[in-house]
């Protein structure tokens, strides 16, 4: 095996062994429950929410708590100090943050499919998973280079909610004007949004496409300008964790 | 095999150098030991000379190429031994080990250097569960599981009970007398004293003396006998070197004072330390 897939087994692995698994379970069985619970009418509103919830704030939420346990026992020191590149280290991360995501879609697809009835584009959701996932893991580790500890990670991820979702929540309950609302597609959770949404109904060809290349632009600019050059100096940083 | 020249670095927010202009040389074969006292920057030469940290000040090169110019295969090479515990707490020390061991072109057997340091009974258990002791203990498995040309051992014995410590100092010794080199960093003088062929000593980022421990014995050392007596209630300790034992001063007072002591002994490396940079390893 390669050493990427040496490092995406072994985070899987550990997962498993710290439990985190087990909270993605849970997660996911509230996530089935609510589906299970609205019609068919609902979900097509409701399962593109859910996915966007699973995608954004589960992987913030996932890649800051195994960051945070490799600070806080230095088993980041040592594998620095093992053949392992940097890049690999962080696309390990990327990639278990997407296959969390997938999970999720997999199985809200079978249910919906299945149980409800209900069909969706699964390639182009599952794209966009892809790419949400990615960007957000990303977004993970970014908070996690400038937070003391766990909680204060959550903090920023609230801020971050707060400051780039609330306008689109602001422009569904018509506080902010449609003119307006066209340019919300510039925030990350809003482009989101309209990837997941686009396979569940019509939408236009141009904000699908300019959705999917901003967040992987951001996501490349992120990394490189951020996650990648400063992961050694986040990994030497004295915390009190 | 490592060669250092003129070495500064300063972590960013901090307005000292840690380490302000040290030269060294570790040659191929040999322990080098850094004596010093809790923050005189034995650590941070540590994490410069494996990559850890970046963007120093002056030279350091690795087989005569600069550190700089080496990617991520240069760790092939190199084992370390941090001071703090380094393990995935939920993980088993075996789990641990070989996790770290598929990271490497180049393995060993973990169950002979379990064995050796008493892990192996406890090789299932996880590394949380393990004492402090036991958890350096396996950092130092950890750091020999690649074959390492050379190993970094930051304060190696520090935590370890002394029946452990002694097994440990035999095994970097043996590894050193296989072909090994050994950097070594403590602010124990006697692991300096048995295992170092050459020490240096480091006080606020600065090297003061670089040497074999016998030669710094032979330069600053001296053989005394140290007296103490009771002169009107009060204790008197007096040294003399081993020719003044000869002189009436010391029989007067052998004859004329309540002796309570008698020593003789040599300087520690201890004491030279002390002599040399003026500052206790302790404390
Ligand atoms: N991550 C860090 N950030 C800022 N200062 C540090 C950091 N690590 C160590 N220092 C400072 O650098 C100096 C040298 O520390 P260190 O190399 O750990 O010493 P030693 O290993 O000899 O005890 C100390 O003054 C210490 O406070
Ligand atoms: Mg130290």
């Amino acid at each position: 095996m390669d050493r990427l897939g040496i490092l995406v087994a072994g985070e899987l692995d550990r997962l498993k062994k710290y439990n985190l698994f087990t909270a993605l379970t849970v997660v996911l069985l509230m996530w089935l429950a609510i589906a299970w619970l609205l019609d068919a009418e609902e979900l097509k509103l409701f399962v593109p929410l859910i996915l966007l919830m699973d995608s954004t704030m589960m992987t913030i939420v996932l890649v800051g708590a195994t960051l945070f346990y490799e600070k806080k026992e230095h088993t980041l020191n040592s594998i620095l100090v093992s053949p392992v590149r940097e890049a690999e280290y962080l696309i390990s991360k990327i990639i278990v943050g997407i296959i969390n995501s997938l999970i999720t879609l997999v199985a809200l697809w079978a249910m919906v499919y299945f149980l409800k009835d209900i069909s969706f584009n699964f390639l182009l959701v599952a794209g966009a998973i892809i790419v949400i996932a990615a960007f957000h893991t990303l977004i993970g580790i970014w908070f996690s280079y400038y937070a003391k500890n766990f909680s204060s990670l959550l903090v920023n991820f609230m801020i971050y909610v707060l400051v780039l979702a609330m306008p689109s929540v602001l422009a569904v309950l018509d506080i902010i004007g449609p003119k307006a609302a066209r340019f919300l597609i510039v925030l990350p959770p809003e482009a989101s949004l309209i990837l997941l949404q686009a396979g569940f109904q019509e939408e236009k060809l141009w904000k699908i496409i300019f959705s999917f290349v901003y967040l992987v632009a951001l996501s490349l600019a992120i990394y490189k300008f951020v996650v990648r050059p400063k992961l050694n100096e986040y990994a030497m940083r004295e915390t009190g964790v | 095999m490592f060669k250092v020249k003129d070495l500064k670095f300063r972590y960013p927010k901090s307005d000292v150098c840690a380490v302000n202009g040290v030269d060294f040389e570790i040659t191929d074969g040999e322990i080098f030991g850094f004596l010093g006292p809790s923050g005189a920057g034995k650590t941070t030469t540590q994490r410069l000379l494996i990559k850890l940290l970046k963007g120093y000040e002056g030279e350091v090169l690795y087989q005569g190429k600069p550190l700089t110019e080496y990617g991520d295969d240069f760790y092939q090479d190199i084992g370390v031994s941090f001071e703090m515990p380094i393990s995935f707490s939920k993980l088993t020390a075996l789990e641990n080990l070989e996790f770290f061991k598929r990271l490497y072109k180049n393995t060993v057997d973990v169950e002979p250097l379990l064995k050796r340091v008493g892990l192996w009974e406890d090789r299932h258990k996880k590394a949380g569960e393990y004492s402090k002791g036991m958890k350096i203990r396996l950092n130092f498995v950890r750091a020999l599981i690649n074959k390492p040309k050379i190993l970094f051992l930051d304060e190696p014995t520090n935590g370890i009970d002394p029946v452990n410590a002694q097994i440990m100092k035999d095994m970097i010794r043996e590894f050193r007398d296989e072909g090994g080199t050994v950097f070594l960093t403590s602010h124990i003088m006697s692991d300096v004293d048995e295992l170092c062929d050459r020490v240096a000593f480091i006080v606020n980022g600065k090297l003061q003396e670089e040497d074999t421990p016998r030669n710094l014995k032979l330069k600053y050392g001296k053989r005394i006998v140290k007296v103490e007596y009771r002169e009107n209630g009060d204790l008197v300790t007096k040294e003399f070197s081993m020719e003044a034992i000869k002189e009436p001063e010391f029989h007067e007072l052998l004859r004329t004072k309540d002796i309570e002591t008698i020593h003789s002994g040599e300087t520690t490396l201890q004491d030279i330390f002390i002599k040399v940079t003026g500052v206790a390893l302790h404390g």
